[in-house]
């Protein structure tokens, strides 16, 4: 308990709290350009934090992180175009309200189901990450080990491109991770000579690369489009008839949203889709979905803002990322020198609930920004892509190389990014490499220690309930989706053909 | 029947729509299908290769696996889920890269060779050709991205952060 007070005076300073409302900002006009998100705001920003003391530099990230799942709805609503992957279901009704006069409404409802959903979720990260991470505490090696390949396993569910490619991408990623010196031998590997490459592949280079520089080249096939508002008289708040309507399909998408994101991987895009589809099935109106439905914008936006909350969950008990945007996170951490796992919630309390006040503290800030900015962050989102992206490539460039004050690191951001956009042509997502690479070195350690434990004998593994329990997860992860497809395929009904 | 005929007339090809100039040729599709997973597959050949060369430690010293066994590991998982994808995917369809594309990729390269001799050179000529390339003419647009942004960042981080930049013609107009 004194842990939650000290939290709490952590952020009563006010420089922090000045800082957390530039984030706020910064955050919502993130996530309310097209083509940046929040996982490429966190990326680009983290460098900017490093010379901060960790609790303002993570607590502002997480802030961007919040802010910007929020604000995709912003463009969402007023251009069709959702500002971040984890708003495109809100374009479903969002757009339609706003096209019909209703954009007001629909942006305060989106504010008010976002803000709901984020306090719910971050409730919820309150009680249950010091839970996980005290029954973390008794894990060993070979639990951590059969953990963190269910942590990966989970990479195949994400996206909208096929598993397999994930799952290479990821194995690619996890790869990555073993250049450098071998912690366990200490024994050079694919340094090619380099001194640079001793202490492995850094993380925030490749991030930059990937989702920065390789969004930088997509958006050059994208020069064409031409986005335009619609007309906006005002936001109103919901009246208290739309309340009576969607408080239960706003508490459903919460619950719904804070639990995918707790799975490993998972974030606020697949929340934000089975929330609108749980809020279209148990609606009374359904037929009103995809014409302008309240509940469709509340179910959507509440689920996704949820999983920011839910996915802070694992990241920080266990130090596997619940959803992308946490997996910068994570490396924020890392590179602060935090190690994410039990022993956080015991010697760095403090800190860790920090955290969870500076998100609590900005989900109530972008209710009111999203609120009263929303008109100026619509305008911000017809800045030129022209102008827009030569001046994000600078901030990349200099952020990638501000770190280690590297030359090499800048090579790496453009070959990451140049990677990042084949990969995306190709079908295969860059989320699992950049998870792959964040949980490779712990991958390896943990097996490493387990053989040790083990005596070389890794089949004992097995033999162990809590191993075994995450390898079952793990082969469900993987081959569930595929066994049910049969099931359901066999149990079909054959329609005759008539001949 | 040619071979590309016969490779392409698989259904797992999207067809190719009439008169769609955005959509790739068969060619294409034989790349997205076959020649990925082929470089792939090159690679961990080459990865494979490198890890064989890596020092080994005496079994006393073992502790639980060598330093090559991980990555190898790792590499034949990533040709077993290779070889699974190039005889199962799908290929969707794909849009053809434009000529700002490779123009832009181009410029990138370009970037990483200016920024050796000047790191802020190399921003300042990237920002301005990607900008210019990009459509923009207006030279107020073209003096922010190509200049002023280049310049203020440069004075953000070297003052507020206390990064020191690779000395080059422009930079060391600051710092001698």
């Amino acid at each position: 308990m004194e842990a939650v007070f000290s939290g709490l005076m952590a952020l009563a300073d006010p420089s922090l709290l000045v800082l957390l409302v530039a984030a706020t900002l910064g955050g919502v006009m993130v996530g309310a350009l097209p083509g940046l998100n929040a996982t490429t705001g966190v990326a680009l920003l983290l460098p900017f934090t490093i010379t901060m003391e960790p609790i303002a530099a993570i607590a502002i990230l997480t802030t961007i992180y919040c802010a910007a799942t929020f604000a995709g709805a912003i463009t969402a609503i007023l251009i069709n175009t959702p500002g971040t992957s984890a708003s495109a279901t809100t374009c479903l009704d969002g757009y339609p309200l706003a096209q019909r006069g209703e954009a007001g409404r629909a942006l305060g409802m989106a504010a008010v189901s976002s803000t709901i959903g984020g306090i719910v979720s971050v409730l919820c990260l309150m009680a249950a990450a010091p839970l996980m991470a005290r029954a973390a505490y008794n894990f060993a090696p070979p639990e951590y080990f059969a953990l963190t390949v269910f942590g990966l396993s989970m990479l195949a569910t994400i996206g909208d491109g096929s598993a397999l490619k994930n799952l290479i991408a990821g194995a690619f990623g996890v790869l990555l991770a073993t250049v450098g010196i071998d912690l366990l031998t200490s024994i050079e590997r694919f340094t090619f000579g380099m001194n640079e490459l001793s202490e492995g592949i850094p993380f925030v280079p490749v991030m930059i690369g990937v989702f920065g520089i390789s969004e930088l080249l997509v958006q050059a096939s994208n020069l064409h489009i031409k986005r335009e508002p619609v007309k906006m008289k005002a936001i109103r708040l919901p009246s208290r008839e739309d309340y009576k309507r969607v408080w239960r399909t706003i508490l459903r998408s919460s619950g719904i949203g804070t639990f995918i994101g707790i799975l490993p991987a998972e974030g606020a895009t697949v929340a934000s889709m089975i929330g609108y589809n749980e809020a279209k099935r148990w609606s009374k109106h359904p037929e009103e979905f995809g014409k302008g439905s309240l509940e469709g914008v509340a179910g959507s936006e509440a689920a996704n803002n949820s999983a920011t909350g839910g996915a802070m969950v694992p990241t920080l008990a266990l130090g596997i990322p619940g959803s992308p945007t946490a997996a910068v996170i994570l490396a924020g951490l890392m590179v602060h020198g935090l190690r994410p796992g039990p022993t956080m919630f015991t010697e760095q309390a403090d800190f860790v609930f920090a955290i969870f006040w500076a998100m609590l503290l900005v989900n109530v800030l972008f209710f009111f920004v999203g609120l009263w900015g929303a008109k100026l962050f619509a305008r911000i989102t017809l800045i030129p892509i022209n102008i827009l992206w030569p001046i994000v490539f600078t901030f990349s460039i200099v952020g990638a190389y501000a770190l280690e004050q590297s030359m090499l690191d800048v090579w790496i951001a453009v070959g990451a990014g140049i990677l990042g956009f084949f990969m995306r042509r190709y079908g295969f997502s860059v989320v699992p490499l950049t998870i792959g690479l964040i949980l490779g070195g712990m991958l390896e350690t943990r097996l490493g220690q387990s053989m040790v434990m083990l005596d070389e004998q890794w089949w004992l593994m097995l033999a162990r309930p809590l191993s075994l329990f995450f390898f079952i997860l793990t082969a469900l992860a993987l081959f569930g989706p595929y066994l049910w497809g049969r099931l359901f395929t066999q149990r079909a009904p054959i329609k005759s053909t008539g001949e | 029947m040619s071979l590309e005929d016969f490779l392409t007339s698989s259904a797992d090809f999207e067809p190719r729509e009439e008169g769609a100039a955005d959509f790739p040729s068969r060619r294409e599709q034989l790349v997205a299908r076959f020649v990925v997973p082929l470089l792939i597959l090159l690679f961990c050949v080459g990865a494979y290769y490198l890890s064989t060369q890596f020092d080994r430690v005496p079994p006393i010293l073992k502790r639980g696996i060598q330093p090559s066994d991980f990555p190898q590991l790792v590499i034949g998982l990533i040709g077993f889920l290779t070889i699974w994808l190039a005889l199962t995917q799908k290929v969707g369809k794909l849009e053809v890269l434009t000529s700002t594309v490779w123009g832009t990729l181009l410029a990138l390269i370009g970037f990483l060779l200016v920024a050796e001799i000047d790191l802020f050179l190399g921003l300042g000529l990237f920002a301005f050709t990607l900008a210019l390339m990009w459509g923009e003419r207006r030279l107020w647009a073209l003096v922010l991205v190509g200049l002023i942004i280049p310049v203020a960042v440069f004075f953000l981080f070297d003052g507020i952060f206390e990064v020191r930049f690779p000395r080059g013609p422009l930079t060391n107009l600051w710092y001698q």
